[in-house]
């Protein structure tokens, strides 16, 4: 996830301080109500006591029953209490929340093509997901969880020590296995689960694999071996998922074990104390009670461990994003040219570029005038789409290389740029939004007449007359499925509807048939005679016709002139001509 | 494919389904003895759980009470035996629930993947991997909750409720309905509550789908997004979806903030209840300190299963959803099986007769139309045509990959669907335009999972096809490590594997749908004479693109917008001057393109 340089690193815990000052109030009054709950629910037992010592003495009925009530409107009060916990904690977490995923998601928006080269979508996902979710269980839940022990735990033992400082003490030596045991169980929990997920891994890859190469499989016969590898492979997975369960079975019984001897050490060494008539029944009953309030607290400790645990791991994941920045520079200080007189001149001197090791263009130079139409061919590899991709500010260029208006392109407002540039590329991405919104991408505000025309100039109207709600019919998963061909021509609408000074067309008409294509071509030069065009195509046909066309090979330019003279030239680009003649004629036979 | 299965999570189904219910129990079935001895464990541990209460009254009542201290003792020691015993029995019920739990996960598991194996192609065309990757694995892991926590854990805690009741009614039937007065409430408090929750949560999953659907677009977009300068515009959409998901938790946390207080404020409500008329009775003699503190104790073990109820809501709620996708996949069967009595074929010449043939992937859009051919045992066949004339589609027939609508394929006189797949294929080897690498060794990619190919047999056929050179450079011979999809080889290298795998199987009739992608020259040669080795002596029906291997055809069948249009020897076509010939000029062209060397 290291994709590009980290310039700015942020301490583990900043990406969420820096939000919790808003939110003071919330903490304030979250642990304020911790306290006063806690508080509040320590008094019953001691009611409780109070209510047994006149029972035993005999008084009046008259104030047992005041103390009942006294015992039902703490614990009101105590509820009122819980509900202002999860009211402001909770909640103040699911603000955090937003507030993080809407930074992630702001600077994943801002992070250049490279950072997504190099990661996956899913992996993307997940961290604005689940590790974001994880970040809040630590942020509320166990922070909830962590106040409430503390001050459960101080209130009892104090309460208790109160009562009896002699049965306390006995009370707590079982006590101390708790966190010792809890522990060591939980690392050990901790490492099974580990390799238990590992495993799941694997057997998650195997599967896939198995899956997608689905047609050897069964070419080769191998469905019977393969079951056979997967129920080796579930098998161990079900051995491993028991070696945990041994433990999570000891979990419980062990932690009930502990308490309930709590319970009995309190029972004999109280009872005894009873009968010697040192201290009175009220006051073990009691007992029985403060014990009953420790030990859920103490088992949240080991839950609340776990979940710092996993936090922290996500929350290093999702800064890992945050501290990633773009490779791009986003522009200068004073924007040197105004965008609107922009004239399209592009010119590239010496350009050299890699992606990683590998160099995709050399040396390569050359001068598109404002309203010319330059032409790329070449195979596939040989560094077409990235020459575009440099002028389109996908991948960052060095100085001195690519010049746009004889300006060098760094020196560029990005925006202002790429107001300027209207890109297609071969498989063009659509948004599963209606056909009209798609085509509008880059202008919200344009009118449905605008984008009527636009789809005309990309020969897009007829198809759209023909979809069951025209320009308002919904494309991708939940709507209509477009052809290749229309998909490419939407793309081409979408790009012409900002009114680009340069327009890039990556294959952007591989999938439309050629005399379309022609249509567009000419329907697009008539519209805006000022264009400076760059078309990369693998067909001849597309190109024919440009001021300039250049045929690359390995990142140089090993042909260039206009379509006359490549013929005459009767090399490569000559080739391919008479490759593509041939295809077609066949085509018609 | 993320977003398609999100797409899919929005739909939730019920919370509780019989009939999904009914047929997950069906997988315990194996497991008889298991479930009937966990259940009884459970009853042993919800018995012993309630002796606890029921031990401290005795010792209160009659050892504290009446100053007996070896009886005290005494108790004490029941008191310790009972709580081992309850310690040891809840941990055995557990394991063995736990065990049952992934025993059936397992055997689900299996049997969607074997299922999956049994899946035609057109199946495979339409579900994209990683949706069916899912199924195989998270989806059977949700189940796990429904056996382990599920299931088995509800009858407990039924089964304790009952038993709590029963006791309270024993100790003091009076003061135990005066407690129960507050259920009526409890019951009100949680259905009101399981109510809003469910709403809540559907908004909630609904959301977080619906923000997920973003992220995948958006990221899948992003140079869309970049380039048209919409990064705030997407922001601005996105910040909408985001607040409505913090309001849906908002009202979310609202409920639960009220629920469990609400709960907690029942049972002291029941508490006081308890102590104000168990004083009363105690007063008049009518009940001692031991039951008091027994019948408080009770009460608060009556209210914890109850408090637990909307964790294990959630949960039974994912695992139906899971359920319904994974018998639903199982429920969809191959469209393509064997016959009930095929035909055997001992011995396989590799005479093939095609007649008529029509076949279309959708309806009437015929890929092959009405193709007809016959190949003598030995021949070497090439076909040829332009990209999406029908030339794959062809080869995909012969593995009965899909089912021709029209016409016959006959294989030494038997029509392909009257055999066995299994038996149909195992004459067959295919060696696909798009090497398929798996993850794992040389050997394995060979031998596939096939462990009657010894490593002599591997090495024998590396060698043949011209693979032991780039051996030497591995370094642990055939062991060596693959990656996934042959992410450290080179083009060439995983073509010439792929033989290998054909040339170690040992077919009697090899398909072979050749690579377009280009290799270095020295490659090349290597790759041309292993072609040699391959169809030595052996039906051999080739997807051609090499001008070398064409030549070199028997016969060579042109296909032309699915129909056969010629067939011949290189010579008699190119004498024809028809869409061979240009063809072949083409192929030529390219072939002249993509090396460069003019």
């Amino acid at each position: 996830m290291n994709a590009n340089e980290s310039k700015t690193t942020f301490s583990r815990f900043s990406t969420v301080t820096k939000y919790l000052g808003r939110y003071r109030w919330y903490l304030v009054v979250g642990v304020l109500a911790v306290i006063g709950a806690n508080g509040l629910m320590l008094v019953p037992p001691y009611l409780t006591k109070l209510i047994f010592d006149r029972l035993e003495t005999g008084s009046p009925m008259s104030e047992v029953g005041l103390l009942v009530l006294a015992m039902i409107g703490l614990s009101i009060a105590s509820g009122i209490c819980r509900f202002t916990i999860r009211r402001t904690i909770i909640w103040m977490s699911r603000h955090l929340e937003y507030d993080i995923r809407g930074e992630l998601v702001a600077h994943l928006l801002k992070l250049s093509p490279s950072f997504y080269d190099k990661n996956r979508t899913g992996d993307i996902m997940a961290r604005a997901t689940n590790d974001l979710e994880a970040v809040r269980m630590m942020i509320g839940p166990a922070m909830m969880h962590i106040a409430n022990t503390l001050v459960v735990a101080t209130g009892a033992l104090t309460m208790m020590a109160m009562l009896s400082p002699r049965l306390t003490l006995y009370a707590l030596i079982p006590a101390l296995v708790f966190p010792i045991s809890m522990n060591k169980l939980g690392n050990m929990i901790h490492r099974r689960f580990l390799k238990i997920q590992e495993h799941f891994a694997h057997l998650t890859a195997v599967c896939q694999e198995n899956l997608s190469g689905v047609r050897v499989v069964k070419a080769y016969r191998q469905e019977d071996h393969e079951i056979e590898n997967f129920a080796d492979l579930s098998e161990h997975y079900f051995k491993l998922n028991l070696s945990l369960g041994r433990l999570h079975a000891a979990f419980y019984p062990l932690f009930q074990l502990v308490a309930t001897s709590l319970m009995l050490v309190v029972l004999y060494v109280g009872g005894r104390d009873v009968i010697r008539g040192e201290i009175e029944l009220g006051t073990v009953v009691a007992f029985f009670l403060y014990l009953g309030m420790l030990t859920w607290p103490l088992i949240a400790i080991g839950w609340v461990v776990s979940l710092y645990q996993r936090g922290t791991v996500s929350l290093d994941r999702i800064n890992q994003i945050l501290n990633t920045t773009s490779d791009i520079p986003t522009g200068c200080a004073e924007p040197k040219s105004d965008e609107k007189s922009v004239r399209g001149k592009v010119e590239f001197r010496d350009l050299n570029f890699a992606y990683d090791e590998a160099p995709i263009l050399n040396d390569l130079s050359l001068t598109v005038e404002p309203g010319q139409t330059l032409g790329i061919v070449g195979l596939t590899g040989s560094g077409k789409t990235t020459l575009v991709a440099l002028l389109a500010r996908l991948y960052p260029v060095a100085r001195d290389q690519l010049f746009v208006d004889d300006i060098d392109i760094n020196d560029w407002d990005i925006n202002a740029l790429r107001r300027r540039i209207g890109f297609t590329a071969q498989e063009p991405f659509l948004f599963s939004a209606t056909v009209a919104d798609n085509i509008r991408f880059g202008r919200a505000d344009a009118s449905i007449d605008e984008v009527a025309q636009v789809a005309q100039l990309a020969a897009l109207a007829k198809d759209v007359d023909e979809f069951p709600d025209r320009y308002e019919t919904m494309v991708g998963e939940r709507g209509i499925t477009l052809s290749g061909g229309q998909k490419q021509r939407v793309a081409i609408a979408r790009a012409a509807m900002i009114e680009p000074t340069i327009l890039i067309l990556d294959d952007a008409t591989s999938s439309v048939d050629t005399e379309t294509e022609y249509e567009i071509n000419q329907r697009i030069n008539a519209h805006a005679e000022q264009l400076t065009t760059f078309i990369v195509s693998h067909r001849v046909s597309s190109v024919k016709d440009a001021d300039q066309i250049i045929f690359l090979e390995d990142g140089r330019i090993i042909e260039q002139g206009n379509h006359e003279v490549l013929i005459t030239l009767g090399r490569r680009y000559a080739d391919l001509y008479r490759a593509q003649v041939l295809a077609e004629q066949l085509e018609s036979l | 494919m993320v977003a398609n299965n999100y797409h899919e999570e929005e739909a939730l189904g019920k919370v509780y389904d019989a009939r999904l219910m009914k047929r997950l129990l069906t997988y315990l079935r194996p497991y008889r003895v298991a479930v009937v001895s966990a259940a009884f464990m459970l009853l042993v541990v919800s018995l012993l759980q309630v002796a606890v209460p029921h031990l401290m009254k005795i010792a209160i009542d009659d050892y504290i009470g009446k100053n007996d201290l070896d009886g005290l003792t005494n108790i004490g020691l029941l008191f310790a035996a009972v709580l081992v015993a309850g310690a040891a029995v809840r941990y055995g019920q557990t394991y063995l629930t736990i065990w049952l739990g992934q025993k059936v996960l397992h055997d689900i598991r299996q049997q969607v993947f074997a299922h999956l194996q049994r899946m035609n192609l057109a199946f495979y065309d339409k579900n994209p991997v990683g949706r069916l990757v899912t199924r195989v694995t998270s989806d059977v892991n949700t189940l796990n909750e429904i056996f382990s926590s599920g299931v088995v854990a509800i009858i407990g805690d039924l089964f304790t409720l009952a038993l709590i009741v029963g006791v309270l009614l024993h100790y003091n039937w009076r003061l135990a309905l005066i407690t129960f007065t507050v259920v009526p409430l409890l019951v009100a408090v949680t259905f009101v509550f399981r109510a809003k929750v469910r709403n809540v949560y559907r908004e909630v999953r609904a959301r977080v789908a619906h923000i997920n659907a973003f992220l995948q677009e958006h990221v899948t977009g992003i140079k869309v997004v970049q380039l048209f300068n919409q990064e705030d515009s997407a922001f601005r959409k996105f910040d909408e979806i985001n607040l409505s998901l913090r309001a849906a938790h908002f009202r979310s946390i609202y409920y639960y903030a009220m629920f469990f207080p609400t709960v907690e404020i029942i049972s002291t409500l029941a508490i006081g209840l308890v102590l104000y008329f168990g004083g009363f009775r105690i007063e008049s003699g009518l009940m001692t300190f031991g039951e008091l503190v027994a019948f408080i104790t009770l009460v608060e073990m009556f209210y914890r299963p109850i408090r637990d109820l909307s964790e294990k809501y959630n949960i039974l709620q994912a695992s139906m959803a899971s359920s319904e996708r994974i018998f639903n996949l199982l429920d969809t069967s191959s469209t393509i099986v064997s016959p009930t009595s095929p035909c055997k074929l001992e011995h396989c010449t590799g005479r093939i007769e095609i007649e008529n043939l029509w076949f279309a992937y959708n309806n009437d859009d015929w890929v092959l139309k009405d193709v007809s051919f016959s190949v003598e045992p030995g021949q070497k066949i090439a076909i040829v045509g332009a990209t999406g004339a029908g030339k794959s589609s062809l080869i995909s027939l012969f593995y009965r990959f899909y089912d021709y609508q029209r016409g016959s394929i006959r294989l030494d006189g038997i029509e392909l669907k009257q055999m066995a797949i299994d038996s149909l294929r195992s004459h067959l080897a295919l060696v696909l335009q798009d090497v398929f690498i798996f993850s794992g060794d040389i050997a394995g990619n060979v031998r596939l999972r096939d462990d009657d190919i010894s490593d002599d047999q591997v090495r024998e056929a590396l060698h043949r096809v011209g693979f032991d050179r780039f051996l030497r450079r591995f370094e642990d011979d055939i062991g060596s490590e693959v990656r996934e999809r042959g992410a450290t080889m080179s083009t060439g290298q995983k073509q010439l594997l792929s033989f290998a795998r054909a040339l170690a199987h040992d077919p009697d009739i090899l398909m072979l749908d050749e690579a377009t992608s280009s290799v270095d020259t020295e490659t090349e040669t290597l790759i041309q004479s292993a072609l040699e080795r391959l169809f030595e002596g052996r039906t051999s029906i080739i997807v051609a693109h090499r001008l070398s291997t064409i030549e070199k055809a028997d016969r060579i069948l042109v296909l032309h917008h699915g129909e056969l249009r010629e067939s011949g020897t290189h010579r008699e076509l190119m004498r024809q001057q028809g869409i061979y010939h240009k063809l072949y000029r083409l192929q030529s062209r390219k072939q002249a393109v993509r090396i460069g060397k003019d």
